[in-house]
């Protein structure tokens, strides 16, 4: 009997899905009505004639930026965390004083950026 | 981008002549690589920087495969949490702040940029030549006794035994980032912000308008945003139509929309 | 990639039970089965909402299509596929076609990992109930999730409107920020499995659910689960009177019907997730656990077999109706409070929080640390909270005092400030203080003995 490894069923289940969502949107526009109008392929913006978008497209407040790479700062700290949660048993004390330091100078920015104001919404 | 479409071949060579490749590793290889070098391609060709980022992506998912392939899931799935689900997303991001739709500038404005570029690139080059080299020349460590599913534990074990110092730097690194990032993106308040009891208080004490504004539009006849509301004796509120769309030119008075013509024609053209 | 030995390596660090040796028609049975799963339990999870919002809203909900109105989403759903298909003029077609795919498929891949029961009997063969398991299970569950944001992001973008583009970012914003809460809180539970493969955490609850003794990391977690499915009260992105839809506002058709299918399936999965590594997974709640344990049956009845299909169920479907419960309940947040939430307090609570749980699990396995020793560390532990909480008492109260200045003077003035005013708690309208009439004396006032009667009473007989 053909035996599969541990990868194999999530790659069963990621052909299903697609197939599933693929059939869906190509389906949708079969089985839909095409009436064509033209104010219907407008941008919705409730009922008014759509505002043009500035030139290079709408752009965003900078803040964002800064949330992403916060994320990403933290994103690095959790991946470094899990490993080290997993081994902890074998690690000991050791482990634990390690990642007090790595945690408390990581939270040294955080509060860095917390105090300057980096948090806050308006 | 160089890392990537000189990086493939290399892994190539090193999974073509280890001796314990299986069907499947082979198969997934074969249909993933040139996906990935395509991918890679298209990114450097492609109009759009949105689709340059989105290919970018998909190069990196693919090497977070072959990874899992290679019996580092740790690693693989680590590639994409990180790469493809936050630097990405970054990516995304940075280009939605500078205007979604720009295309690429042709215009260097960096002095000898192409110059640092050629260095840089055959640097990286020689050093990849190297790498490549001694894997395939040289004899390969593999695995050894440990399996994917001790992965994690080795790696903690590493990481937090022999690597602490490098562990330990990266938290430097982090810093790092956040204080560039706050240098580059965080504008500093010089007031504190008003609260939401302060605007109020303002408001009433200035004594302007202190209801919440007319609603536009006059209900059951013309309920756009585009119509001025009108009062209760008949006129037309200014203070109901936003005044961007008075700045465009928008704007219809009820009265036009109420000569049947006018309201005919405005029905034709939607 | 050959298939792995899992035989001698020490328990804690491998799947439970064995995983990959599976055959073909078994693989493909239980990812069908998974996907069938999900897509009726999305429709019943749609239905219910209906209901269970109607009935708390003193309403009845969808009851005409099937029995108890069962088959509405399904009706639904079929006439969202009857509708026109639009893809608007300014929109990138080929990015406006992909995102609904990039949502929709990893809301379903995220479920490979989830155990839905211990191993069983499929037609002779011996299987865990459980598509795959993987030695970072959880970080799989992950790593997916925010290949879904992707979905997000490129519907708001390629729509090429204004009001999806702000939803989209502010949807992605809201869900890479509670994901950092989300990813620490199940830093406390890989402390206490000492793994990260789904099927080894519910293994390692046999005695305890790691909800006890983890209560702050579920917490967190049960926060975190609902800003990261962009439900109420975080339900921002779909803000309806400031973005219409939020990041699907241009989307008809199956192709929105494909958002909504991966906005309940996300609520499944972390349902799911919290079931799995803080409520036991698919073990039977406590008085159930002990029925037939014997020493030839340690797992009990209840915890083997089939039936534990039906624990795992009935944990998720609780989680669904908090969710359901807590839109019926609260409104939606202010966007800074809510990103207050997540980036100043989830985050540094669940920090400290794991430094205490690996600080207290250090100091019980280490046996060269004496009493003494263990003492003064509790000691400086409580003496630390202590303070904090004296800092905090005192911060508190000088806020409060700063608030009771503000508490008017008892005299009521009916213009003050040169405007109409209403009496503020504690005043009373000096011209009606001795007419007010509770509401059952005016009720019972309206029924004269004479027999007139409230004209509205009237009209409703």
């Amino acid at each position: 009997m053909r035996r599969v490894n541990v990868y194999a069923p999530i790659l069963v289940l990621g052909l299903l899905s697609t197939g599933f969502a693929v059939v869906s949107v190509v389906a949708g526009s079969l089985t839909g009505p095409k009436r064509y109008n033209r104010a219907r392929l407008d941008a919705y913006e409730c009922g008014i004639e759509p505002t043009p978008q500035p030139v290079g497209g709408g752009r965003f407040p900078v803040k964002y930026y800064l949330t992403a790479m916060l994320f990403i700062i933290f994103d690095i700290e959790i991946i470094f965390l899990y490993p080290w949660a997993v081994a902890f048993d074998s690690l000991g004390l050791f482990g634990l004083v390690e990642m007090v330091l790595f945690i408390v100078t990581v939270f040294v920015a955080y509060a860095y950026v917390w105090r300057r104001g980096g948090l806050d919404w308006d | 981008m160089r890392t990537i479409l000189a990086g493939l071949p290399g892994l190539a060579a090193a999974t073509a002549t280890a001796p314990a490749m299986g069907t499947g590793e082979v198969w997934l290889f074969w249909i993933l690589a040139p996906i990935a070098v395509l991918a890679a391609l298209g990114m450097l060709v492609a109009k759009k920087a949105v689709h340059s980022a989105l290919l970018l992506a998909l190069v990196m998912f693919c090497l977070a495969v072959f990874y899992i392939a290679e019996q580092a899931p740790f690693l693989g799935i680590v590639q994409i949490v990180v790469y493809t689900g936050a630097v990405m997303m970054l990516f995304l991001f940075v280009l939605m702040l500078v205007g979604v739709d720009s295309s690429d500038s042709l215009v260097e404005t960096l002095r000898g940029q192409r110059l640092a570029g050629l260095l840089a690139g055959a640097g990286f080059a020689a050093l990849l030549m190297g790498g490549i080299g001694s894997a395939a020349l040289g004899t390969r460590a593999g695995l050894g006794p440990q399996s994917a599913s001790r992965n994690v534990v080795d790696i903690a074990t590493l990481l937090f035994t022999r690597y602490t110092w490098a562990f330990e730097i990266t938290s430097a690194l982090l810093i790092t980032a956040a204080l560039g990032t706050m240098v580059l993106a965080h504008r500093e308040r010089t007031a504190p912000r008003p609260t939401q009891r302060e605007l109020s208080e303002q408001r009433f004490r200035s004594g302007g308008q202190l209801t919440p504004l007319p609603a536009p539009g006059v209900f059951a006849r013309h309920n756009g945003v585009h119509v001025p509301g009108l009062l209760p004796d008949g006129t037309p509120s200014e203070l109901s139509i936003n005044k961007v769309l008075a700045a465009r030119g928008d704007i219809r008075s009820g009265q036009e929309l109420d000569t049947p013509g006018i309201a005919a024609s405005t029905e034709e053209e939607k | 990639m050959s298939v792995h030995t899992l035989g001698r390596l020490p328990l804690a660090y491998q799947p439970a039970g064995t995983f990959g040796t599976d055959p073909w028609w078994l693989v493909v049975l239980k990812a069908v089965g998974i996907f069938v799963f999900l897509v009726v339990m999305t429709l019943l999870a749609i239905w219910w909402e209906r209901r269970v919002v109607a009935r708390m809203q003193h309403r009845i909900g969808p009851n005409r299509v099937g029995p108890q109105g069962l088959l509405q989403s399904l009706a639904d759903g079929i006439k969202l596929a009857l509708k026109e298909d639009i893809v608007p003029r300014a929109a990138d077609k080929v990015v406006f076609v992909l995102a609904p795919v990039l949502a929709a498929v990893p809301a379903f891949m995220a479920y490979a990992v989830m155990p839905f029961g211990p191993q069983v009997s499929i037609f002779g063969h011996r299987t865990m109930l459980q598509l795959t398991d993987l030695p970072v299970a959880v970080l799989y569950v992950i790593a997916v999730t925010s290949i879904g944001v992707y979905g997000i992001v490129l519907a708001g973008w390629s729509s090429g409107s204004t009001y999806p583009l702000l939803g989209a970012l502010r949807s992605s914003a809201q869900v890479i920020s509670y994901e950092i809460a989300m990813g620490l809180s199940f830093v406390a539970v890989f402390l206490f499995a000492g793994s990260m493969s789904t099927s080894q955490i519910v293994n390692q609850q046999t005695n305890l659910w790691f909800a006890i003794p983890l209560l702050p990391s579920f917490l967190i977690y049960a926060t975190a689960m609902v800003g990261e499915t962009n439900r109420a009260p975080f339900d921002l992105p779909e803000a309806e009177g400031e973005l219409v839809g939020g990041f699907h506002t241009e989307y008809s058709s199956l192709k929105f019907a494909l958002f909504f299918l991966a906005e309940y399936i996300n609520m499944v999965t972390v349902s799911t997730l919290a079931t799995t590594l803080f409520l036991g997974g698919w073990r039977a709640p406590w008085p159930l656990s002990l029925v037939g344990v014997d020493p030839a049956h340690p797992e009990g009845l209840l915890n083997t077999g089939w039936w534990p299909v039906l624990w795992f169920i009935a944990k998720i479907n609780i989680f669904i109706f908090v969710f359901i419960w807590l839109r019926g309940t609260l409104p939606r947040l202010r966007y800074d409070q809510f990103m207050r939430i997540g980036w100043k307090i989830l985050i540094p609570v669940s920090l400290l929080w794991i430094l205490a749980v690996a600080a207290i699990r250090a100091l019980t396995l280490d046996i060269t640390l004496d009493r003494r020793t263990l003492f003064v560390w509790v000691g400086g532990v409580l003496a630390v909270v202590f303070v904090v909480s004296l800092a905090w008492d005192t911060l508190a109260e000088r806020r409060g005092a700063a608030g009771a200045q503000d508490v008017p003077a008892a005299g009521f003035d009916p213009m003050a400030g040169g405007y109409p005013v209403p009496p503020l708690p504690g005043q009373s309208l000096p011209a009606y203080a001795d007419l007010a009439v509770s509401p059952v004396s005016a009720r019972a006032g309206s029924a004269e003995p004479d027999g007139t009667r409230d004209p509205v009473e009237g009209d409703d007989a």
